[in-house]
């Protein structure tokens, strides 16, 4: 019996595929999702148990080559400085994310005409501010209002913000001193009961999962709601390509199931939600007589353009304890004070920091991602030191576009269903370095003048590709973009992309409260247009 | 069935663990609490480091505990990181051990939102909105002029919802000063 086609199929249940599923599934689509994941329950997350610090370390760790799980597919990153992190599940990467909520910035969508480097969007940040609205409500958003590194808003944050510790204070306090911005992070974490969620009780173990179900992840926010409206969400379905017919239009996926056979959902309309990573990586597997060089690819840009957000960290410890364990890791505080370009500094555009907490036992006594190597008599002392006395500063560069980064199809890995692994070649740009390299000094004055003793940094964290963008950029040149400004595919008219693979460039901030706003701005206008839109016969 | 490292094994272990972090500073040695006990407890949560401890400990790598560590650290990296988080890990979730360290795990802290900030108090808003606007306006290149922007947060406030006002928290500690 043939199976009823999807009005929309879905490929990916994570940020931005949950987001699309319940807009379209709210207007009354027929809406089919394929994860590769499973369902997780939060009461085995393992932040409240002794051995969390332990599994972190591997079946939750932030790398899917480290973890290895079934669901997860192998990355060959072995040409990259920085390796990508991701979450394969209901809920994606929103499980293990940190909940940070910042938004891009109005410059950030002009970089050609501001700063005559990469490319100017072809949207603004004033066309996605009605979308920040809604996303902050749908996710649950804690926030202070009125931060001026911002255009006024009219819609505040649905909660008041979480605490800023005591580490955020002292270096808000050295800020004013400064004359510097800072102002208490926005982020995707309840500070009160919320949307049927429990608030955060500052467990701090955001990144292996929220217990309480304070941290916005869409298993909770987005599905529960989708599939009661109607959609089917389908786990532990890896999609190995998109089919097309004769005219040139997806027709819907091939997928394998956990026993490795083989099954194909039809629809009308596909939208691809993967990631950065495992959405080029499905347009490339996906080439066919009629697109040789992959799905969507005419231009040659898919995979192309990767960008990860270099990442520093420059920690201060102080003599004081501040039991920098406890707390959101989503941010405590933030400063955009250096984010603009002054071409003075000697490099183009900024940087976000975001002071985060410290990490438990386990990570203070062993080399930590800033800290040094102690053993022997002295490792107490070392332990003492480190351990509840630090305040990090966690900085992002943003990373402009390089079409020598991309992601292809590689020849010899593979996952467990047998389909090519994507293999990624990255490397940082002399301006990211310098960029880098000025924030870093920024950031150790900071902490100095808050009270550090002593400063330690690591220049370039390995694990910290947790932003994964643009190589599907949007635009509104087919021969040098892969999706028009709606993320429908230039070439495939019934192929949409909605994940971060979408950004022109990379802005310098977490990404996700843009990608949510960016994929519910393309749900509603393939609601408005549903009645023109081309769909296979 | 719990799993152990041979005898031998064991006491390169034990010795390996004083050596990384002997009795000092009023802290026992990892070889005293790293015991049968606490190896099983690190091997249950991960046991993916059976294999590479085993191979750290092996009797090759002679009876100093220092060049057995030179010799891993040199050739054997992945080897030397399991031996250290083993131990690490088996002395730091140790009750004992917390308890000296002064930490219980990673506690549930009720967020006090009916508290006002500490930052708020002493005016640290004030200063940063008292600086203006300090976005970049795409539409000029420069920094954004916004007519009327609150200089302070009580003018901010008074012009925010009633629904949507901010009503303030403690520290993540409980304290809401450093």
């Amino acid at each position: 019996m043939a199976v009823e086609p999807a009005d929309v199929l879905i490929i990916g249940a994570g940020a931005s595929g949950a987001v699309v599923a319940k807009r379209l599934a709210e207007a009354g689509f027929k809406v089919v999702c394929l994860e590769q994941g499973e369902w997780l329950n939060k009461d085995d997350y393992p932040g409240t148990r002794t051995d969390w610090e332990l599994r972190a370390r591997k079946e939750w760790a932030t790398s899917p080559n480290v973890r290895g799980l079934p669901a997860d597919y192998p990355i060959d990153d072995s040409d990259s400085p920085v390796a990508p992190l991701m979450y394969n599940a209901v809920g994606g990467s929103t499980i293990i994310f940190a909940g940070a909520w910042p938004r891009a910035l109005p410059s950030d969508f002009r970089v050609r005409s501001l700063d005559g480097v990469a490319d100017d969007w072809p949207i603004s940040y004033f066309d996605l501010q009605p979308y920040f609205y809604r996303t902050d409500r749908d996710f649950g958003v804690s926030g202070l209002p009125g931060d001026p590194a911002y255009p006024p808003d009219t819609e505040d944050a649905p909660m008041p913000p979480l605490p800023i510790g005591s580490a955020g204070l002292k270096v808000a306090r050295a800020h004013t001193k400064l004359g510097w911005h800072w102002w208490p992070e926005f982020n995707s974490i309840n500070s009160t009961p919320y949307d049927g969620r429990r608030p955060c009780v500052q467990r701090s173990t955001c990144q292996s999962g929220c217990n309480e179900g304070a941290k916005a992840s869409t298993d909770a926010t987005h599905w529960p709601k989708a599939i009661a409206l109607g959609a089917r969400l389908v786990t532990g379905a890896r999609v190995s390509r998109i089919e097309t017919n004769g005219a040139g239009l997806a027709t819907g996926a091939t997928w394998i199931d956990r026993e490795g056979a083989e099954h194909f959902e039809p629809a009308r309309v596909v939208v691809l939600a993967a990631n950065a990573i495992g959405t080029p990586r499905l347009l490339l597997l996906s080439a066919s007589s009629r697109f040789p060089d992959g799905l969507a690819n005419s231009s040659g840009m898919v995979g192309k353009r990767l960008m990860m957000h270099p990442f520093a960290n420059v920690a201060g410890l102080f003599e004081e304890p501040l039991m920098s364990w406890q707390g959101q890791f989503g941010d405590l505080i933030e400063s955009l004070e250096f984010y603009e370009t002054d071409e003075k500094r000697g490099f183009v555009r900024g940087a976000r920091w975001g002071m985060a907490p410290t990490g438990g036992p386990i990570n203070a006594a062993l080399p930590s991602r800033a800290g040094e190597q102690a053993w022997g008599p002295d490792h107490h002392l070392h332990f003492r030191t480190h351990f509840g006395h630090g305040a990090n500063w966690g900085l992002f560069g943003e990373d402009l576009p390089d079409e020598t980064n991309t992601v292809v199809l590689s020849k010899t890995v593979k996952d467990s269903s047998g389909i090519a692994a994507p293999e990624i070649h990255y490397h940082m740009s002399d301006n990211t370095r310098r960029m880098l390299d000025f924030h870093i000094e920024r950031a150790k004055e900071s902490l100095i003048e808050a009270g550090a003793f002593k400063i330690e940094v690591d220049r370039l964290m390995r694990y910290s590709g947790w932003h994964l963008l643009g190589t599907a950029r949007m635009g509104d040149d087919p021969a040098t973009s892969v999706l028009d400004k709606w993320n429908r595919t230039h070439d495939v008219p019934n192929l949409y992309v909605a994940d971060g693979s979408c950004f022109v460039t990379s802005s310098g901030v977490n990404p996700t409260s843009t990608i949510v706003a960016i994929a519910l701005r393309a749900a509603d206008h393939m609601v408005e247009t549903r009645f023109e839109q081309q769909v296979p016969a | 069935m719990t799993y152990t490292l041979d005898a031998g094994r064991l006491v390169v272990l034990a010795q390996i663990a004083d050596h990384l972090i002997p009795a000092a500073h009023g802290m026992p040695s990892a070889g005293a609490v790293v015991d049968a006990g606490r190896l099983a407890f690190v091997l249950g949560a991960r046991p993916d480091l059976r294999e590479p401890l085993a191979a750290a400990l092996r009797p090759e790598l002679g009876e100093d505990p220092a060049a057995r560590l030179a010799a891993l650290a040199k050739d054997e990296e992945g080897n030397l990181s399991a031996l250290q988080l083993v131990i690490v890990g088996g002395y730091y979730t140790d009750k004992g051990v917390r308890e000296l360290i002064g930490y219980n795990g990673q506690e549930a802290i009720e967020v006090k939102s009916w508290l006002l900030p500490q930052y708020l108090e002493e005016g640290l808003i004030d200063k940063v909105l008292e600086r203006g606007p300090v976005w970049r306006d795409p539409a000029t290149g420069k920094r954004a002029v916004v007519a009327n922007a609150p200089r302070t947060y009580a003018e901010r406030f008074a012009a925010t919802t009633p629904d949507a006002q901010p009503n303030s928290q403690g520290g993540p500690d409980g304290r809401d000063s450093a």
